[in-house]
């Protein structure tokens, strides 16, 4: 195919056209288009580059509310309800026996509750929530082998779960003598800031 | 570098030549055309093919270090493995960023040698060697990235065989389409840097003579068809791996590969205005420019990690390469538009909307608002959380309500487009042209409304593609019955087999998207229930196990037929459950088995989910005829037209307008 | 040849006319015909086809297949089956839990109504300016064209031995 690109076309414009010379608009819209374009390059380099799941303390549209309803029945068989445990602090744990981080965190939280009970009627509980696909066999084999004799509340239809906004394990609550959420921590969490935390909570809503 | 393994050193090497030839390319095209000296000119050919030889060196090096196991290497380590079987292991080449790139690379050079050896005699007319330079400098500018942010031949400690090496994402190692997906969706994309290139090279020459028309039109065919086939077979995978029984869920990766394809399409129908009436040619080319930079857009969308993809690669580090070319590709492209764009503008006029430049026009500017909803529904969130720094997000919902309008209307306008003359329609004529093909649509809806479809949007749907599919057979028919089987050769009878592609695509969706039915059931093994008019019988539920995976398969036999055995596998190096469904298809309806987790082989339970999808089929079969018909289109058709042929009707003498 | 002649005929008009009727018969018979109330499971489904899987990477929650994806499904089938929660209150609920971007449907309030007003804009936009175009193009440009117009197409027509054929079919 023979290229004809140095010909003109009938109404292709010619230098020395004696037609009049037109408006020129392009360079206005060029510029218009190029302002618009620079604000979303300017969007995209602004923008955060693989935003990872939030770790740490994170907020929720629970803190300073009540706890959500957390009923249910636990891996030895009785049966659990949060709201009867008024009156002390408590903490809350969400985890499912296959998780790496649940495991990795497990042995802080036995040494956070040996800490706490160190504190007598003031130290608080610990409980946990297991997250499906975990049943009282898969929890029970769970505390057996690593320790812990806290009630562990199965959430076999997720609804604790979702009442407290929990999407990945391990994450932790706690919940003053009132029933009100005061702190979320997302992610693998050490004795330690768990024991700062509950102290901070106590210091700061005066029990 | 002498202490790398002879992959690394072979890889490196190879791209660092690479990087060489196609910048040395480039410069001596650019002052060849400056200086006009036509020895120069013929310099740049050996650097056009150091280039080639060089992405290919690099790309064997990769897939020789993945086969040998070379864990040497970061890349090898990331994505190879031991257990990978041999296919998955060559397609670990694309299953990561690094090699991705490489893929691109190779294609890209690919297509520069070939422009270069196709317009060999050529290459002194700077519009052709503008386009070469331009090719040669965006050659340099992925070698560059191969280089530098995304080097898939970095070095790396000896591996930690408990932390490393699982081979690539299970979604990449479970089915045969990973090797054709993404090499055919990249020949998509990389293609449109050619027509993008004659595109500057005809901006910096103030030339878009006929030779540039029918070259850019045909490259930009060529890519358009692959891209197409790429998203459809990217579809037809996603149905056939991820188990939730759907073709397209309106991911940020997804829209990245629509973006182009809508510009592109655009640019295929309005060509044809500027091929006839002279006109539109700054917007040709600026929709070429669009589509070569809305696939550098949607690379970096999917390759930096700034929007949340099931697709994506995020990697932190390629993201200001790619914005960076993004930018200098807008800039360069704006300026030249800017400063050649009032004189190539074209002095003529459109008479009347009802045309078929009108319909191309009409056509155009929904596409392109298609493009603008669905480039600002995927950036949006990023909107605002530049604006307001909370995070929001814009999904699936958002999409269909905004598209289903602008497909509606694109579906009418393909009806009435092919029978529309050029320049001017009398009512008379669309009435008698459109006769037939408005039946066929009224045929069709009352088809769907017989056997119990609902719903005015679906309706519709079902109504404006008989009226289309109506419309693209007649005109078909009109052209076989003049020249025998080639009429079904060249742009507008190819263009009208791509047509009926699109049509069957379309009335896919809706039926499957509008008449699913889902349900689940747990069932013991040798129970049957069923669901929708049908049975399903579970024969047996039991454990497998491979290298990879281990895992649960239940046998089930549909209406007391064959059995189908869906399956769930975890594959143990990433603790991942992948579901394999099974899926009964025919021409009418599709039924997708999945089991779902709480399947015990040990009780012989069953957890089961049922898809009963009406059309899916229509949806391959469409994609199939797409290609076909992009084939037939590039043929070329009768004789092409001389200029002084008569175009429409004789315009009516001036006392005759003058006495109405 | 009379039924040609009647076929031509019913071409002008009468066709047309009954085809708009049996259109919008059709259309309006399919469109309002009752298919029932929606069962739980339908509801289900196009509730968690409008929420994102609050940990994936842009899957629906409907389409997830982990942990809080499978929670969710079930929380939203039991507000479904033991309240008379309407599909947007679930939703909310479930935002609420979990945080704005799990939310598919963009707001039509605050800054997100932007996401749906300048489409809307864009398409007004570019409507105006195709009239307008069109505008400028009738009045603009003579299209009649003169005696040496004509004389130039025969002498073309002439020499290209006249064998072009008039048609709209390239």
């Amino acid at each position: 195919m023979s290229d004809r690109a140095g010909e003109t076309r009938p109404g292709e414009t010619q230098p020395g056209d004696p037609r009049p010379t037109r408006r020129r608009v392009a360079p206005f819209v060029a510029l218009a288009i190029a302002v618009v374009l620079g604000g979303l390059l300017w969007v995209l380099a602004a923008s955060k580059a693989g935003v990872d799941d939030e770790q740490g303390l994170i907020d929720s549209p629970l803190l300073d509310r009540p706890a959500p309803t957390l009923r249910g029945t636990t891996a030895a068989g009785t049966s659990f309800d949060l709201s009867r445990r008024k009156g002390s602090w408590v903490v809350v744990n969400f985890f499912n026996s296959d998780c790496v981080p649940c495991k990795a965190e497990h042995p802080e939280l036995l040494t956070f509750v040996e800490q706490q009970s160190r504190l007598g009627a003031l130290g608080a509980e610990l409980y946990m929530v297991a997250q499906q696909p975990d049943t009282a066999t898969t929890v029970n084999a769970f505390l057996a082998e690593r320790g812990g004799d806290w009630p562990v509340v199965l959430d076999d239809d997720g609804t604790i779960s979702v009442a407290f906004g929990v999407a990945l394990v391990p994450e932790t609550f706690v919940i003053d003598p009132d029933g009100f959420v005061r702190v979320r921590w997302a992610g693998q969490i050490d004795a330690l800031t768990l024991a700062n935390l509950v102290q901070q909570a106590r210091t700061e809503y005066g029990q | 570098m002498l202490a790398e393994g002879l992959n690394g050193f072979l890889g490196h090497s190879a791209l660092i030549v690479g990087l060489a030839a196609s910048l040395f390319g480039a410069m001596a095209m650019i002052a060849a055309i400056r200086t006009r000296n036509p020895r120069l000119v013929r310099t740049v050919i050996p650097y056009g093919w150091l280039a080639l030889v060089a992405a290919v060196v690099a790309v064997v090096a990769m897939e020789r270090a993945l086969i040998t196991r070379d864990w040497s290497l970061a890349y090898v380590q990331k994505v190879g493995s031991y257990d990978t079987p041999a296919l998955f292991n060559f397609t670990a080449l694309w299953s990561a960023l690094e090699g991705s790139i490489l893929l691109w690379l190779l294609l890209l050079a690919m297509y520069t040698a070939i422009v270069m050896r196709r317009y060999r005699a050529r290459l002194a007319d700077p519009a052709v060697g503008w386009a070469l330079a331009v090719m040669l400098l965006v050659t340099a500018f992925f070698f560059m990235l191969a280089l530098g942010p995304t080097d898939a031949f970095r070095e790396a400690a000896a591996p930690n065989f408990a932390m490393c090496c699982r081979g690539p994402n299970p979604l990449l190692q479970n089915h045969l389409l990973v090797m054709f997906h993404p090499p055919i969706l990249y020949l998509g994309f990389v293609g449109f840097t050619v027509p993008f290139a004659f595109a500057i090279a005809a901006l910096v020459t103030g030339r878009v003579g006929e030779g540039w028309l029918v070259e850019t039109r045909r490259w930009a065919l060529f890519a358009w068809g692959f891209l197409t086939l790429g998203i459809v077979l990217g579809g037809w995978w996603s149905y056939e791996v991820l188990g939730w029984g759907g073709v397209w869920a309106w991911d940020p990766v997804e829209n990245a590969s629509l973006l182009p394809w809508l510009t592109g399409t655009a640019y295929i129908h309005s060509v044809m205005v500027q091929e006839r009436r002279g006109m539109l040619r700054v917007w040709n080319l600026s929709l070429l420019v669009a589509t070569f930079s809305l696939t550098i857009l949607g690379t970096f969308l999917t390759r930096s990690g700034v929007v949340n993809s099931v697709h994506a690669f995020s990697d932190g580090t390629i993201g200001p390469f790619l914005l960076g070319g993004f930018g200098v590709v807008l800039v360069v492209s704006l300026a030249l538009i800017g400063w050649r764009g009032d004189r190539l503008r074209s002095p003529g006029a459109i008479d009347s909307p009802v045309s078929r430049e009108g319909a191309f026009l009409a056509n155009n500017v929904l596409l392109a608002l298609f493009a603008f909803v669905i480039l600002l529904g995927t950036v949006f969130p990023l909107i605002v959380e530049a604006k307001e720094d909370r995070q929001i997000a814009v999904g699936s919902p958002f999409f269909d309500a905004m598209t289903r309008p602008i497909g509606l209307v694109l579906l009418f306008l393909m009806a009435v487009a092919p029978a529309l003359p050029w320049r001017k329609a009398s009512g008379e004529l669309l009435r008698d042209r459109l006769f037939w093909p408005a039946w066929c649509g009224a045929g069709t809806l009352a088809l769907a409304v017989g056997v119990g479809a609902t719903g005015w949007a679906p309706l519709l749907a079902f109504a404006f593609a008989g009226f289309a599919g109506g419309a693209a057979i007649r005109q078909l028919v009109l052209a076989a019955r003049r020249q025998g089987y080639r009429g079904l050769l060249g742009r507008t009878n190819g263009g009208m087999v791509v047509h009926l592609g699109v049509i069957m695509i379309a009335v896919g969706l809706a039926a499957s998207n509008s008449y699913t039915h889902a349900a689940e059931f747990t069932v013991q093994e040798g129970e049957t229930v069923s669901f929708a008019g049908h049975t399903f019988t579970v024969v047996d539920v039991y454990d497998f196990s491979d290298e990879r995976s281990v895992g649960i398969k239940a046998d089930i036999s549909i209406d007391g037929g064959q059995a189908y055995t869906p399956a769930i596998s975890k594959y143990t190096a990433f603790g991942m459950d992948v579901a394999t469904p099974s899926v009964k298809s025919s021409f009418v309806k599709d039924i997708y088995l999945t089991v779902e987790n709480g399947t015990k082989p040990s009780t012989g339970t069953a957890k089961l989910k049922v898809f009963v999808k009406p059309m899916v089929m229509w949806i391959w079969i469409g994609g199939l005829l797409c290609g076909v018909g992009t084939v037939l289109a590039a043929f070329p058709g009768r004789n092409r037209r001389r200029p002084t042929d008569a175009v429409s009707a004789p315009v009516p003498l001036e006392e005759e307008i003058a006495g109405v | 040849m009379s039924g040609a002649r009647a076929l031509q005929h019913a071409k002008r008009w009468p066709g047309w006319v009954l085809l708009v009727l049996v259109v919008a018969g059709l259309l309006a018979y399919g469109s309002t015909k009752d298919v029932g109330a929606r069962t739980p499971e339908e509801r289900v489904e196009e509730i968690s086809k409008q929420l994102a899987c609050p940990i994936c990477d842009g899957e629906t929650v409907y389409e997830s297949r982990n942990t809080a994806s499978i929670s969710i499904r079930a929380e939203i089938r039991a507000q479904v089956t033991t309240t008379d929660a309407g599909d947007d209150e679930i939703i909310a609920y479930i935002v609420q839990q979990f945080g704005a971007q799990t939310q598919l449907l963009p707001r039509a309030s605050g800054f997100e109504s932007l996401v749906w007003v300048i489409p809307s804009v864009a398409l007004v936009c570019a409507a105006v300016g195709l009239w307008f175009a069109f505008r400028r193009w009738r009045t603009a440009v003579d299209t009649v064209p003169d005696e040496q117009d004509r004389a130039l197409v025969a002498a073309a027509l002439a020499a290209g031995d006249g064998a072009g054929e008039a048609g709209d079919d390239t």
